[in-house]
């Protein structure tokens, strides 16, 4: 049985830890030079800084993960640094490409997507300066390169991911100029109850928090982020705090971030409906909770096939894994089963009062100014798509035909969300009803100039 | 008012309720089971060719091409055409000898569009072509246009005479009544027509067949790729003549390639998918011809599905066992040029049941097997 996993973060390495247990050996797929996803992102050889300092807190759990990525790797066909670029269902075949260039049809029976997760962001005026980037970009520029974004960058958003970010740049020597948050802090305290469901995680969070202020970095909560200034790049934000009062805060780098989206395009390109989520405020690939997919053959864990978290993340792989084994008719641990489906379940409690506590600014998005670039890699603006709003687009997939959205380099991945806030609030309907633009291979761009497959 | 009704709201479909609702006394609705430009109308590469068109299309596509000189005139706004030329590229001495051969069978029948041109000219027109490039045919008032802009225009023109659009409706059955008009029935209820149009696309074949008609049709799903963005290089739109290219730059810069390279089409489930060995392949002859694209990436690639006679020319004309139902489809990927016309051809014979417009060699007769 061919059995393919997408994904060498968490969700993938506990996919692949249950699949070697059984006796198979799966190929192994991920875009990266190495495992380890996004939050337990390896830095490259050479590297001096410590796990405990790269990490913080998540330490204990990168250390263990790393070692089962390495004990594993032998144990399958590992191919890192490889871009599943398409999926042809019908026939079980994956398009990949290895190292920018080399192409092959990998085939499979059966197949674990395990893609992560991205930022989602909300545009606003000038964040297509130089100096802006997502929260996960300036999380990557600190972990795998070592450099943050600036020396007094200022962080936007909401979620966890904002406060934790923070943290990490403080104790980088880049002490965050602020940390705006959009959303009011009684939001997040009244989930309190809801969070005990991880009493650890929630706990960490409002210990992020009070460090923050202990090291002085400015915080605005319930704060409305209103324009990036600059030339040559970043310079400062203009924003309006709780009271409605103006300011501008100098900084150097902006980073964006208000939660985030599955990375599902692998999952529509291999049939799987899609339904919204309204508490995540993100389209998610159906699936069980075990993980299946209506799809024949097709299984999915992690972020992208829902966000969870990093916790949630190994719990499903794990459990995907061992869903897919017992449809296989394969060896499966039944305990183990039972354990993690009481664990999902748990964590499933958390994960809504966190959405609850952190919610898209969908208001903010509806508003935009009609200038503001909503698309980057094509520069189509809020007004150019309530255009297509009047000219008729009843949704998004119509949208992108008459003003292009999402057609440029990043497929709407970036733009797809809060184009459909613009849309959705521009034809008085919920975000639900203009629906998602649907994914066309290549899922990232692919070289013109091939060698033969 | 006199009733007809136009199935499939592509730009045949369009076009031809167009003509129709401006020819007086008639009351006309089309249907479409999508939306409109769903399909091929919405998706293709916007080509405004006469350039290498079959001698039996030069004559229909002639007239096309003079109505998009007009476009604006005709429906209210300039679809985006531009006449930015049209060039086919000769790599090779044989390639020249051919383009010779056709341009002087082309001139023999009395046209004039198409021109043979050296290699300083081809040079002087595309100064990113590859060296090896050693002439070309060339049709300098051939361009492009906006596919989707050009459906909306139809479309709102199309509104504007009158004609009743509904979208979301799918034709299952065709029957004549007693009183000689046609029954055409829907997943929501029947209408009643005097006059049909089947420009339902790659699935006309299957109405025709609902009809009682077999017209001999496959499936095309041409695929397009498309580039990130690269500075201004080309102009007009590029083909060559060994090989299956359609080559052009939009005004945002990316790269548009196509040529009629095909994916894969699921009819039934009204998708098509890409395949990467001809994706590769379309790919490869665009960095031969325009090696600064060779360096690019792909950002998207698509396909779109239509119906392919084996001639690879369109089926225009009334139906021979429904009398009343005109057929207009098959235009294997070459009908986006042709849509102002051809709607106009079709709207006359189902007002007249005669056209001056040349669409007689279009007939499906010609696939009848010889009793
Ligand atoms: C990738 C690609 C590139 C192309 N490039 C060019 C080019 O550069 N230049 C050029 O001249 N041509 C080009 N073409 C060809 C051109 O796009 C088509 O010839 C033309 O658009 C056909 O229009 P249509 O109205 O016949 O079909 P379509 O646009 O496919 O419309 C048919 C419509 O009928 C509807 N329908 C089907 N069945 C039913 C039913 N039972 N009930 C109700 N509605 C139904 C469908 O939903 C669809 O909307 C290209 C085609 C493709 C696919």
């Amino acid at each position: 049985m061919k059995v393919v996993v997408v994904g060498a973060g968490p969700a993938g390495i506990r996919a692949v830890e249950q699949l070697v247990r059984a006796g198979v050996t799966p190929t192994w797929i991920e875009e990266s030079p190495d495992g380890g996803g996004r939050i337990t992102q390896r830095p490259p050889a050479g590297f001096t800084r410590s796990a405990a300092a790269l990490y913080g807190a998540d330490a204990g759990r990168a250390r263990r993960l790393h070692a089962t990525l390495d004990a594993m790797k032998p144990r399958t066909d590992w191919r890192p640094d490889t871009l599943v670029w398409n999926i042809r269902p019908q026939d079980r075949v994956l398009h990949t490409q290895t190292d920018g260039a080399a192409q092959a049809e990998v085939p499979y029976d059966a197949l674990i997507l395990c893609t992560g997760a991205m930022d989602r962001v909300l545009p606003l005026p000038g964040w297509t300066l130089p100096g802006v980037t997502t929260l996960g970009g300036a999380q990557v520029a600190l972990k795998a390169q070592g450099v943050g974004i600036g020396a007094k960058p200022i962080l936007v958003g909401t979620g966890p991911l904002l406060w934790l970010t923070a943290l990490q740049y403080a104790k980088a020597g880049a002490k965050p100029a602020l940390v705006l948050d959009t959303t009011p802090f009684l939001t997040k305290a009244w989930q309190a109850a809801g969070m005990m469901w991880n009493a650890p995680t929630f706990l960490r969070g409002i210990g992020i928090m009070a460090a923050l202020r202990l090291r002085g970095v400015p915080i605005a909560e319930d704060a409305t982020p209103l324009a990036i200034e600059g030339v040559e790049g970043a310079t400062a934000l203009h924003w309006r705090d709780a009271a409605w009062k103006e300011h501008v805060t100098p900084c150097d780098a902006v980073a964006l971030g208000w939660g985030l989206k599955p990375e599902s395009q692998l999952a529509d390109l291999a049939g799987v409906p899609f339904d919204y989520d309204a508490l995540q405020h993100n389209w998610v690939p159906r699936r069980d909770a075990a993980g299946r997919a209506p799809v024949a053959g097709v299984y999915m864990a992690g972020d992208g096939a829902g966000i969870g978290g990093a916790e949630v993340a190994e719990l499903s792989g794990a459990r995907a894994a061992l869903a897919l084994l017992a449809d296989a008719k394969l060896p499966s641990d039944a305990a183990l089963t039972a354990h993690l489906d009481g664990r999902l379940r748990t964590e499933a409690r958390f994960r809504a009062a966190l959405e609850r506590a952190f919610p898209y600014p969908a208001k903010l998005a509806a508003r935009m100014e009609d200038s503001t670039p909503v698309c980057r890699c094509e520069v189509i603006t809020a007004g150019e798509l309530r255009a297509a709003a009047a000219a008729d687009a009843p949704e998004m997939n119509r949208a992108k035909a008459f003003s292009r959205i999402g057609m440029g380099r990043c497929q709407g991945r970036l733009c797809g969300t809060p184009a459909a806030e613009v849309l959705a609030s521009a034809l008085g309907v919920t975000v639900a009803e203009v629906g998602r633009l649907r994914g066309q291979p290549p899922v990232k761009p692919i070289p013109l100039q091939q060698p033969a497959a | 008012m006199r009733q007809a009704l136009v199935i499939g709201g592509g730009l045949h479909g369009l076009s031809t309720a167009l003509h129709l609702a401006r020819t007086p006394g008639w009351q006309v609705t089309l249907l479409e089971r999508r939306h409109v430009g769903r399909h091929s109308s919405g998706v293709n590469a916007g080509g405004v060719r006469r350039l290498g068109r079959a001698l039996p299309e030069i004559a229909l596509s002639v007239v096309a091409a003079e109505m998009w000189h007009g476009i604006q005139a005709l429906v209210g706004d300039d679809c985006g055409f531009r006449a930015t030329g049209q060039v086919k590229v000769a790599e090779s001495a044989a390639d020249m000898a051919r383009n010779e051969a056709r341009v002087a069978e082309v001139r023999a029948l009395g046209w004039r569009h198409e021109e043979v041109v050296d290699q300083a000219e081809v040079r002087r027109l595309l100064p990113a072509v590859s060296p090896h490039v050693v002439g070309a045919i060339v049709t300098r008032d051939d361009g492009s246009a906006d596919p989707m802009r050009t459906v909306m225009a139809f479309r709102a023109a199309a509104e504007r005479a009158g004609v009743t659009i509904r979208e979301g409706i799918a034709v299952t059955g065709l029957a004549r009544t007693a009183e000689g008009t046609i029954r055409v029935q829907t997943d929501q209820g029947d209408f009643e027509a005097e006059r049909v149009a089947n420009c339902a696309g790659a699935w006309a074949p299957d109405l025709a067949a609902l009809a009682g008609e077999t017209i001999p049709c496959g499936t095309k799903a041409s695929m397009m790729i498309v580039t990130e963005r690269l500075p201004a290089f080309v102009d007009p739109t590029v083909g060559a003549t060994a090989r299956a290219l359609s080559f052009k730059q939009t005004a945002s810069g990316t790269v548009v390639i196509g040529g009629g390279h095909q994916g894969r089409s699921d009819k039934a489930a009204e998708t098509s998918t890409v395949l990467f060995g001809s994706l590769a392949h379309a790919a490869r002859i665009a960095a031969e011809i325009f090696p600064c694209v060779a360096q690019a990436r792909i950002v998207r690639s698509w396909t779109g599905t239509e119906a392919r006679p084996p001639d690879d020319m369109p089926v225009i004309g009334e139906s021979r066992t429904l009398p009343g139902l005109f057929h207009s489809f098959g235009f294997a990927g070459h009908g986006f040029q042709l849509s102002p016309a051809a709607g106009a051809a079709v709207a006359e014979l189902m007002a007249r049941g005669a056209t001056n417009l040349p669409v007689a060699a279009f007939s499906q007769d010609r696939f009848a097997v010889p009793a």
